[in-house]
Protein backbone atom coordinates (compact mmCIF):
# COMPACT_ATOMS: atom_id res chain seq x y z
CA UNK A 1 0.00 0.00 0.00
CA UNK A 2 2.70 2.49 0.98
CA UNK A 3 4.77 1.55 -2.08
CA UNK A 4 1.71 1.98 -4.24
CA UNK A 5 1.08 5.35 -2.71
CA UNK A 6 4.71 6.33 -3.19
CA UNK A 7 4.55 5.34 -6.82
CA UNK A 8 1.35 7.28 -7.25
CA UNK A 9 2.94 10.33 -5.64
CA UNK A 10 5.98 10.15 -7.89
CA UNK A 11 3.80 9.71 -10.94
CA UNK A 12 1.61 12.63 -9.93
CA UNK A 13 4.73 14.71 -9.35
CA UNK A 14 5.94 13.76 -12.82
CA UNK A 15 2.63 14.70 -14.33
CA UNK A 16 2.60 17.95 -12.42
CA UNK A 17 6.14 18.77 -13.56
CA UNK A 18 5.45 17.94 -17.16
CA UNK A 19 2.09 19.65 -17.12
CA UNK A 20 3.49 22.84 -15.68
CA UNK A 21 6.42 22.64 -18.10
CA UNK A 22 4.02 22.49 -21.01
CA UNK A 23 1.85 25.21 -19.56
CA UNK A 24 4.86 27.43 -18.99
CA UNK A 25 6.03 26.85 -22.54
CA UNK A 26 2.64 27.63 -24.00
CA UNK A 27 2.23 30.72 -21.83
CA UNK A 28 5.74 31.89 -22.59
CA UNK A 29 5.34 31.26 -26.29
CA UNK A 30 2.03 33.08 -26.47
CA UNK A 31 3.23 36.18 -24.65
CA UNK A 32 6.91 36.09 -25.40
CA UNK A 33 7.38 34.50 -28.77
CA UNK A 34 7.70 38.13 -29.53
CA UNK A 35 9.66 39.00 -26.42
CA UNK A 36 9.74 42.67 -27.35
CA UNK A 37 8.30 45.08 -29.93
CA UNK A 38 10.55 47.25 -32.06
CA UNK A 39 9.89 50.99 -32.63
CA UNK A 40 8.78 50.08 -36.16
CA UNK A 41 6.24 47.59 -34.75
CA UNK A 42 4.86 50.42 -32.62
CA UNK A 43 4.67 52.80 -35.55
CA UNK A 44 2.83 50.20 -37.63
CA UNK A 45 0.45 48.99 -34.94
CA UNK A 46 0.48 50.91 -31.65
CA UNK A 47 -0.59 48.79 -28.66
CA UNK A 48 -3.66 49.91 -26.68
CA UNK A 49 -2.90 52.79 -24.34
CA UNK A 50 -1.96 51.96 -20.76
CA UNK A 51 -0.97 48.41 -21.58
CA UNK A 52 2.51 47.45 -20.38
CA UNK A 53 4.73 45.93 -23.05
CA UNK A 54 8.39 45.48 -23.90
CA UNK A 55 10.18 47.80 -26.29
CA UNK A 56 13.46 46.62 -27.77
CA UNK A 57 16.10 48.11 -30.03
CA UNK A 58 19.47 49.84 -29.97
CA UNK A 59 20.25 52.82 -27.75
CA UNK A 60 20.64 55.68 -30.21
CA UNK A 61 24.11 57.20 -30.36
CA UNK A 62 24.36 60.50 -28.50
CA UNK A 63 20.90 60.24 -26.98
CA UNK A 64 21.72 59.19 -23.41
CA UNK A 65 21.25 61.84 -20.70
CA UNK A 66 21.85 60.76 -17.13
CA UNK A 67 20.67 62.80 -14.15
CA UNK A 68 19.76 62.39 -10.52
CA UNK A 69 16.07 62.54 -9.70
CA UNK A 70 14.43 64.46 -6.87
CA UNK A 71 14.46 61.32 -4.70
CA UNK A 72 18.16 60.83 -5.25
CA UNK A 73 17.66 57.95 -7.67
CA UNK A 74 19.57 58.07 -10.94
CA UNK A 75 17.40 58.76 -13.95
CA UNK A 76 18.15 58.30 -17.61
CA UNK A 77 16.61 59.53 -20.85
CA UNK A 78 17.56 57.91 -24.10
CA UNK A 79 16.12 56.96 -27.46
CA UNK A 80 15.58 53.40 -28.64
CA UNK A 81 15.94 52.95 -32.37
CA UNK A 82 15.77 50.16 -34.93
CA UNK A 83 17.14 52.29 -37.74
CA UNK A 84 13.78 53.29 -39.21
CA UNK A 85 11.98 54.65 -36.15
CA UNK A 86 13.04 55.83 -32.69
CA UNK A 87 11.17 56.30 -29.42
CA UNK A 88 12.18 58.37 -26.37
CA UNK A 89 12.44 56.46 -23.11
CA UNK A 90 12.63 57.71 -19.53
CA UNK A 91 13.76 55.44 -16.73
CA UNK A 92 14.49 55.94 -13.03
CA UNK A 93 16.79 53.34 -11.50
CA UNK A 94 20.12 51.65 -11.92
CA UNK A 95 21.05 50.68 -15.46
CA UNK A 96 22.67 47.28 -16.07
CA UNK A 97 26.40 47.04 -16.75
CA UNK A 98 26.03 46.38 -20.44
CA UNK A 99 23.94 49.52 -21.02
CA UNK A 100 25.64 51.96 -23.39
CA UNK A 101 24.99 53.83 -26.61
CA UNK A 102 24.77 51.40 -29.51
CA UNK A 103 23.85 48.49 -27.22
CA UNK A 104 20.68 46.47 -27.61
CA UNK A 105 18.17 47.01 -24.80
CA UNK A 106 14.78 45.62 -23.85
CA UNK A 107 12.65 47.93 -21.72
CA UNK A 108 9.38 47.15 -19.97
CA UNK A 109 6.89 49.96 -19.49
CA UNK A 110 4.00 51.97 -20.87
CA UNK A 111 3.73 54.46 -23.69
CA UNK A 112 2.58 57.84 -22.36
CA UNK A 113 0.16 60.13 -24.21
CA UNK A 114 3.15 62.36 -25.03
CA UNK A 115 4.71 59.52 -27.04
CA UNK A 116 7.43 58.98 -24.42
CA UNK A 117 7.93 55.43 -23.16
CA UNK A 118 8.01 55.29 -19.36
CA UNK A 119 10.15 52.28 -18.50
CA UNK A 120 9.93 50.48 -15.18
CA UNK A 121 12.71 48.08 -16.14
CA UNK A 122 15.66 48.31 -18.54
CA UNK A 123 17.48 45.15 -19.56
CA UNK A 124 20.63 45.26 -21.68
CA UNK A 125 21.09 42.67 -24.39
CA UNK A 126 24.49 41.20 -25.04
CA UNK A 127 25.42 40.58 -28.64
CA UNK A 128 27.36 37.46 -29.55
CA UNK A 129 30.79 39.14 -29.63
CA UNK A 130 33.44 38.41 -27.01
CA UNK A 131 36.69 40.34 -27.31
CA UNK A 132 39.48 41.55 -25.02
CA UNK A 133 39.52 45.30 -24.30
CA UNK A 134 42.78 45.75 -26.21
CA UNK A 135 41.25 44.31 -29.37
CA UNK A 136 38.19 46.53 -29.03
CA UNK A 137 40.45 49.56 -28.53
CA UNK A 138 42.56 48.62 -31.56
CA UNK A 139 39.43 48.33 -33.73
CA UNK A 140 38.15 51.67 -32.45
CA UNK A 141 41.52 53.39 -32.99
CA UNK A 142 41.80 52.04 -36.50
CA UNK A 143 38.32 53.39 -37.25
CA UNK A 144 36.93 49.93 -38.03
CA UNK A 145 34.27 50.11 -35.37
CA UNK A 146 32.34 52.69 -33.41
CA UNK A 147 30.47 50.72 -30.72
CA UNK A 148 27.90 53.51 -30.32
CA UNK A 149 26.90 53.05 -33.98
CA UNK A 150 26.10 49.35 -33.73
CA UNK A 151 27.44 45.83 -34.05
CA UNK A 152 31.08 44.85 -34.31
CA UNK A 153 32.59 44.15 -37.75
CA UNK A 154 32.62 40.53 -39.04
CA UNK A 155 34.43 38.28 -36.56
CA UNK A 156 36.87 36.89 -39.14
CA UNK A 157 38.57 40.30 -39.18
CA UNK A 158 39.40 40.43 -35.47
CA UNK A 159 39.03 37.12 -33.68
CA UNK A 160 42.70 36.21 -34.11
CA UNK A 161 44.04 39.75 -33.73
CA UNK A 162 46.84 39.89 -31.17
CA UNK A 163 45.52 41.82 -28.15
CA UNK A 164 48.97 42.95 -27.07
CA UNK A 165 50.27 46.19 -28.64
CA UNK A 166 53.07 45.48 -31.08
CA UNK A 167 52.35 41.74 -30.87
CA UNK B 1 33.05 48.37 -15.18
CA UNK B 2 32.08 47.13 -11.75
CA UNK B 3 33.49 43.88 -10.48
CA UNK B 4 31.19 40.97 -9.85
CA UNK B 5 33.57 38.54 -8.22
CA UNK B 6 30.82 37.20 -5.99
CA UNK B 7 28.88 36.07 -9.06
CA UNK B 8 31.94 34.55 -10.71
CA UNK B 9 32.97 32.79 -7.50
CA UNK B 10 29.44 31.52 -6.93
CA UNK B 11 29.30 30.11 -10.46
CA UNK B 12 32.53 28.15 -10.09
CA UNK B 13 31.63 27.07 -6.55
CA UNK B 14 28.23 25.76 -7.68
CA UNK B 15 29.83 23.83 -10.53
CA UNK B 16 32.47 22.35 -8.22
CA UNK B 17 29.84 21.50 -5.62
CA UNK B 18 27.39 19.93 -8.08
CA UNK B 19 29.94 17.85 -9.97
CA UNK B 20 31.85 17.05 -6.78
CA UNK B 21 28.72 15.71 -5.10
CA UNK B 22 27.96 13.56 -8.14
CA UNK B 23 31.52 12.25 -8.21
CA UNK B 24 31.50 11.45 -4.50
CA UNK B 25 28.14 9.72 -4.78
CA UNK B 26 29.25 7.65 -7.77
CA UNK B 27 32.49 6.69 -6.03
CA UNK B 28 30.78 5.59 -2.80
CA UNK B 29 28.16 3.61 -4.72
CA UNK B 30 30.81 2.02 -6.90
CA UNK B 31 32.91 1.02 -3.88
CA UNK B 32 29.96 -0.41 -1.95
CA UNK B 33 28.79 -2.45 -4.96
CA UNK B 34 32.33 -3.73 -5.60
CA UNK B 35 32.76 -4.92 -2.01
CA UNK B 36 29.34 -6.56 -1.86
CA UNK B 37 29.95 -8.32 -5.15
CA UNK B 38 33.38 -9.52 -4.05
CA UNK B 39 31.81 -10.98 -0.92
CA UNK B 40 29.00 -12.70 -2.83
CA UNK B 41 30.93 -14.06 -5.78
CA UNK B 42 34.72 -13.69 -5.42
CA UNK B 43 35.57 -15.62 -8.60
CA UNK B 44 33.36 -13.63 -10.97
CA UNK B 45 34.33 -10.36 -9.33
CA UNK B 46 38.02 -11.06 -9.89
CA UNK B 47 37.36 -12.05 -13.50
CA UNK B 48 35.46 -8.87 -14.26
CA UNK B 49 37.96 -6.59 -12.58
CA UNK B 50 35.28 -5.55 -10.13
CA UNK B 51 37.19 -6.75 -7.08
CA UNK C 1 6.26 -7.31 -26.01
CA UNK C 2 7.25 -10.95 -26.37
CA UNK C 3 10.92 -10.20 -25.71
CA UNK C 4 10.19 -9.13 -22.13
CA UNK C 5 10.50 -12.18 -19.92
CA UNK C 6 7.83 -12.66 -17.31
CA UNK C 7 8.79 -11.27 -13.92
CA UNK C 8 9.32 -14.70 -12.42
CA UNK C 9 11.76 -15.63 -15.17
CA UNK C 10 13.70 -12.38 -14.82
CA UNK C 11 14.16 -13.01 -11.12
CA UNK C 12 14.89 -16.72 -11.51
CA UNK C 13 18.15 -18.18 -10.18
CA UNK C 14 21.01 -18.23 -12.69
CA UNK C 15 19.47 -20.34 -15.42
CA UNK C 16 21.24 -20.46 -18.80
CA UNK C 17 18.96 -17.69 -20.03
CA UNK C 18 19.87 -15.16 -17.35
CA UNK C 19 23.55 -16.13 -17.61
CA UNK C 20 23.32 -15.11 -21.24
CA UNK C 21 21.74 -11.88 -20.15
CA UNK C 22 24.69 -11.05 -17.93
CA UNK C 23 27.33 -12.10 -20.43
CA UNK C 24 27.30 -8.74 -22.13
CA UNK C 25 27.29 -6.65 -18.92
CA UNK C 26 30.25 -8.74 -17.75
CA UNK C 27 32.22 -7.69 -20.77
CA UNK C 28 31.08 -4.12 -20.14
CA UNK C 29 32.37 -4.28 -16.56
CA UNK C 30 35.78 -5.52 -17.67
CA UNK C 31 36.16 -2.97 -20.48
CA UNK C 32 34.84 0.00 -18.47
CA UNK C 33 36.98 -0.98 -15.49
CA UNK C 34 40.05 -0.48 -17.64
CA UNK C 35 38.80 2.80 -19.19
CA UNK C 36 37.38 4.55 -16.11
CA UNK C 37 40.64 5.42 -14.27
CA UNK C 38 42.14 6.92 -17.43
CA UNK C 39 38.93 8.79 -18.23
CA UNK C 40 38.74 10.23 -14.71
CA UNK C 41 42.40 11.26 -14.74
CA UNK C 42 42.00 12.90 -18.16
CA UNK C 43 38.90 14.76 -16.96
CA UNK C 44 40.68 16.03 -13.84
CA UNK C 45 43.76 17.09 -15.80
CA UNK C 46 41.96 18.85 -18.65
CA UNK C 47 39.52 20.49 -16.25
CA UNK C 48 42.32 21.80 -14.02
CA UNK C 49 44.13 23.25 -17.03
CA UNK C 50 40.93 24.70 -18.49
CA UNK C 51 39.75 26.33 -15.26
CA UNK C 52 43.21 27.80 -14.58
CA UNK C 53 43.30 29.20 -18.12
CA UNK C 54 39.76 30.54 -17.82
CA UNK C 55 40.27 32.17 -14.41
CA UNK C 56 43.83 33.41 -14.54
CA UNK C 57 45.24 33.48 -18.05
CA UNK C 58 42.38 34.61 -20.28
CA UNK C 59 41.64 38.30 -20.88
CA UNK C 60 38.55 40.10 -19.57
CA UNK C 61 35.85 41.11 -22.05
CA UNK C 62 35.81 44.69 -23.28
CA UNK C 63 32.32 45.32 -21.88
CA UNK C 64 31.58 42.44 -19.49
CA UNK C 65 34.89 42.79 -17.67
CA UNK C 66 35.79 39.89 -15.40
CA UNK C 67 32.20 38.63 -15.30
CA UNK C 68 32.84 37.00 -18.68
CA UNK C 69 34.59 34.18 -16.77
CA UNK C 70 31.18 32.76 -15.85
CA UNK C 71 30.87 31.90 -19.55
CA UNK C 72 33.59 29.19 -19.22
CA UNK C 73 31.24 27.22 -16.95
CA UNK C 74 27.89 28.25 -18.40
CA UNK C 75 28.51 27.41 -22.06
CA UNK C 76 30.01 23.90 -21.48
CA UNK C 77 27.08 23.12 -19.16
CA UNK C 78 24.64 24.23 -21.86
CA UNK C 79 26.39 22.08 -24.49
CA UNK C 80 26.42 19.10 -22.11
CA UNK C 81 22.77 19.57 -21.19
CA UNK C 82 21.85 19.27 -24.87
CA UNK C 83 24.49 16.76 -25.96
CA UNK C 84 23.71 14.60 -22.93
CA UNK C 85 20.02 14.67 -23.78
CA UNK C 86 20.85 13.54 -27.31
CA UNK C 87 22.80 10.64 -25.80
CA UNK C 88 19.78 9.86 -23.58
CA UNK C 89 17.52 9.80 -26.63
CA UNK C 90 19.93 7.50 -28.51
CA UNK C 91 20.19 5.15 -25.53
CA UNK C 92 16.39 5.18 -25.22
CA UNK C 93 15.98 4.33 -28.89
CA UNK C 94 18.51 1.50 -28.52
CA UNK C 95 16.63 0.24 -25.49
CA UNK C 96 13.25 0.34 -27.23
CA UNK C 97 14.36 -1.14 -30.54
CA UNK C 98 17.07 -3.63 -29.54
CA UNK C 99 16.08 -4.19 -25.90
CA UNK C 100 19.71 -3.81 -24.91
CA UNK C 101 19.78 -4.10 -21.10
CA UNK C 102 22.80 -1.80 -20.84
CA UNK C 103 21.00 0.97 -22.72
CA UNK C 104 18.27 1.01 -20.07
CA UNK C 105 20.82 1.22 -17.28
CA UNK C 106 22.76 3.91 -19.11
CA UNK C 107 19.61 6.02 -19.58
CA UNK C 108 18.68 5.55 -15.94
CA UNK C 109 22.10 6.71 -14.73
CA UNK C 110 22.39 9.49 -17.30
CA UNK C 111 19.38 11.58 -16.28
CA UNK C 112 20.41 12.66 -12.74
CA UNK C 113 23.77 13.85 -14.12
CA UNK C 114 21.99 15.62 -16.97
CA UNK C 115 19.62 17.29 -14.51
CA UNK C 116 22.54 18.60 -12.42
CA UNK C 117 24.35 19.89 -15.49
CA UNK C 118 21.22 21.67 -16.76
CA UNK C 119 20.61 23.16 -13.31
CA UNK C 120 24.20 24.47 -13.32
CA UNK C 121 23.63 25.96 -16.77
CA UNK C 122 20.52 27.77 -15.50
CA UNK C 123 22.15 28.89 -12.23
CA UNK C 124 25.34 30.23 -13.82
CA UNK C 125 23.29 31.95 -16.52
CA UNK C 126 21.23 33.61 -13.83
CA UNK C 127 24.36 34.70 -11.95
CA UNK C 128 25.65 36.26 -15.17
CA UNK C 129 22.33 37.80 -16.16
CA UNK C 130 21.80 39.73 -12.94
CA UNK C 131 24.77 42.12 -13.33
CA UNK C 132 24.93 42.06 -17.14
CA UNK C 133 21.33 42.11 -18.35
CA UNK C 134 19.93 43.57 -15.16
CA UNK C 135 17.74 40.59 -14.27
CA UNK C 136 18.09 37.08 -12.85
CA UNK C 137 15.50 35.63 -15.17
CA UNK C 138 13.23 36.46 -18.10
CA UNK C 139 10.63 34.28 -19.79
CA UNK C 140 12.12 34.48 -23.24
CA UNK C 141 12.12 31.53 -25.63
CA UNK C 142 15.72 30.43 -24.87
CA UNK C 143 15.52 30.50 -21.08
CA UNK C 144 12.07 28.93 -21.05
CA UNK C 145 13.04 26.10 -23.40
CA UNK C 146 16.13 25.31 -21.29
CA UNK C 147 13.91 25.23 -18.19
CA UNK C 148 11.71 22.72 -20.02
CA UNK C 149 14.85 20.69 -20.81
CA UNK C 150 15.62 20.67 -17.07
CA UNK C 151 12.09 19.41 -16.31
CA UNK C 152 12.50 16.70 -18.96
CA UNK C 153 15.73 15.50 -17.26
CA UNK C 154 14.02 15.51 -13.86
CA UNK C 155 10.89 13.86 -15.21
CA UNK C 156 12.93 11.08 -16.81
CA UNK C 157 14.95 10.50 -13.64
CA UNK C 158 11.76 10.22 -11.56
CA UNK C 159 9.78 8.19 -14.09
CA UNK C 160 12.32 5.38 -14.54
CA UNK C 161 12.42 4.99 -10.75
CA UNK C 162 8.63 5.08 -10.26
CA UNK C 163 7.87 1.44 -11.10
CA UNK C 164 8.46 -1.77 -9.18
CA UNK C 165 9.44 -3.63 -12.33
CA UNK C 166 12.50 -1.82 -13.74
CA UNK C 167 11.55 -2.86 -17.29
CA UNK C 168 8.30 -0.91 -17.22
CA UNK C 169 9.99 2.18 -15.78
CA UNK C 170 12.73 1.98 -18.37
CA UNK C 171 10.21 1.75 -21.19
CA UNK C 172 8.15 4.69 -19.92
CA UNK C 173 11.34 6.72 -19.47
CA UNK C 174 12.55 5.86 -22.95
CA UNK C 175 9.28 7.05 -24.47
CA UNK C 176 9.45 10.28 -22.46
CA UNK C 177 13.07 10.83 -23.53
CA UNK C 178 12.17 10.39 -27.18
CA UNK C 179 9.17 12.73 -26.96
CA UNK C 180 11.41 15.33 -25.32
CA UNK C 181 13.79 15.39 -28.27
CA UNK C 182 11.52 17.94 -29.99
CA UNK C 183 12.73 20.41 -27.38
CA UNK C 184 16.39 20.21 -28.51
CA UNK C 185 15.99 22.14 -31.80
CA UNK C 186 13.75 24.59 -29.96
CA UNK C 187 16.55 25.27 -27.44
CA UNK C 188 19.19 25.55 -30.14
CA UNK C 189 17.31 27.75 -32.60
CA UNK C 190 15.13 29.74 -30.18
CA UNK C 191 17.58 32.65 -30.40
CA UNK C 192 17.31 32.68 -34.19
CA UNK C 193 13.60 31.99 -34.63
CA UNK C 194 12.29 34.50 -32.11
CA UNK C 195 13.61 37.70 -30.62
CA UNK C 196 14.98 36.86 -27.21
CA UNK C 197 16.95 38.61 -24.50
CA UNK C 198 19.54 35.82 -24.78
CA UNK C 199 22.18 36.48 -27.40
CA UNK C 200 22.60 34.29 -30.51
CA UNK C 201 25.30 31.61 -30.70
CA UNK C 202 28.90 32.84 -30.72
CA UNK C 203 30.78 29.60 -31.40
CA UNK C 204 28.45 27.10 -33.09
CA UNK C 205 27.39 29.30 -35.99
CA UNK C 206 28.10 29.64 -39.65
CA UNK C 207 31.18 31.73 -40.33
CA UNK C 208 33.94 32.70 -37.92
CA UNK C 209 33.26 32.39 -34.17
CA UNK C 210 32.35 35.83 -32.80
CA UNK C 211 34.72 35.19 -29.92
CA UNK C 212 38.36 36.15 -29.76
CA UNK C 213 40.65 33.11 -29.79
CA UNK C 214 42.14 34.09 -26.41
CA UNK C 215 38.69 33.32 -24.96
CA UNK C 216 37.64 30.65 -27.46
CA UNK C 217 40.57 28.30 -26.73
CA UNK C 218 40.11 28.21 -22.93
CA UNK C 219 36.37 27.75 -23.53
CA UNK C 220 37.04 24.72 -25.74
CA UNK C 221 39.47 23.25 -23.17
CA UNK C 222 36.89 23.75 -20.40
CA UNK C 223 34.18 22.20 -22.59
CA UNK C 224 36.38 19.15 -23.24
CA UNK C 225 37.19 18.85 -19.53
CA UNK C 226 33.54 19.05 -18.46
CA UNK C 227 32.56 16.58 -21.19
CA UNK C 228 35.19 14.09 -20.00
CA UNK C 229 34.00 14.55 -16.41
CA UNK C 230 30.38 14.00 -17.53
CA UNK C 231 31.37 10.81 -19.36
CA UNK C 232 33.39 9.54 -16.37
CA UNK C 233 30.50 10.22 -13.99
CA UNK C 234 27.96 8.44 -16.19
CA UNK C 235 30.32 5.51 -16.77
CA UNK C 236 31.02 5.10 -13.04
CA UNK C 237 27.29 5.24 -12.24
CA UNK C 238 26.46 2.74 -14.97
CA UNK C 239 29.17 0.37 -13.69
CA UNK C 240 27.75 0.66 -10.19
CA UNK C 241 24.26 -0.03 -11.53
CA UNK C 242 25.42 -3.14 -13.41
CA UNK C 243 27.11 -4.45 -10.27
CA UNK C 244 24.05 -3.64 -8.15
CA UNK C 245 21.84 -5.58 -10.55
CA UNK C 246 24.14 -8.56 -10.37
CA UNK C 247 24.18 -8.33 -6.57
CA UNK C 248 20.37 -8.43 -6.52
CA UNK C 249 20.35 -11.52 -8.76
CA UNK C 250 22.99 -13.28 -6.63
CA UNK C 251 21.22 -12.46 -3.38
CA UNK C 252 17.94 -13.73 -4.80
CA UNK C 253 19.62 -16.94 -5.94
CA UNK C 254 21.18 -17.46 -2.53
CA UNK C 255 17.84 -16.86 -0.79
CA UNK C 256 16.24 -19.48 -3.04
CA UNK C 257 18.99 -21.98 -2.31
CA UNK C 258 18.59 -21.48 1.40
CA UNK C 259 14.83 -21.83 1.06
CA UNK C 260 15.26 -25.12 -0.80
CA UNK C 261 17.80 -26.31 1.76
CA UNK C 262 15.33 -25.53 4.51
CA UNK C 263 12.50 -27.38 2.75
CA UNK C 264 14.68 -30.49 2.15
Amino acid sequence: MTRKRRRLAILLLCGLGLGSATALTLAAFRDNLVFFLSPSDLAAKPPPADRAFRLGGLVEAGSVERATGADGRPTARFRVTDGAHAISVVYAGILPDLFREGQGVVTLGRLGPDGVFHASEVLARHDETYMPPEVADALKRAGHWDPSQGAAPPAGGWNTLSPRPGG
Amino acid sequence: MTLHWAHVAASYALAALGLGALALGAWLRHRAARRRLAALDPRAAARDGAA
Amino acid sequence: MDATPPITAAAAPPAPRSLHRFANPGRFLRASGRVLPWLSAAAAGVLAAGVAWALAFSPPDWQQGETVRIMYVHVPMAWLAMGGYLALALASAAALVWRHPLADLLARELSPVGAVVTALCLATGSLWGRPMWGTWWVWDARLTSVLVLFFLWLGHAALVRAFDEPERGARAGAILALIGVVNLPIVKFSVDWWNTLHQPASVTRLGAPAMHVEMLYPLLVCALGFALAFAALVLARTRAAVMERRIRALELARARREERGMAA
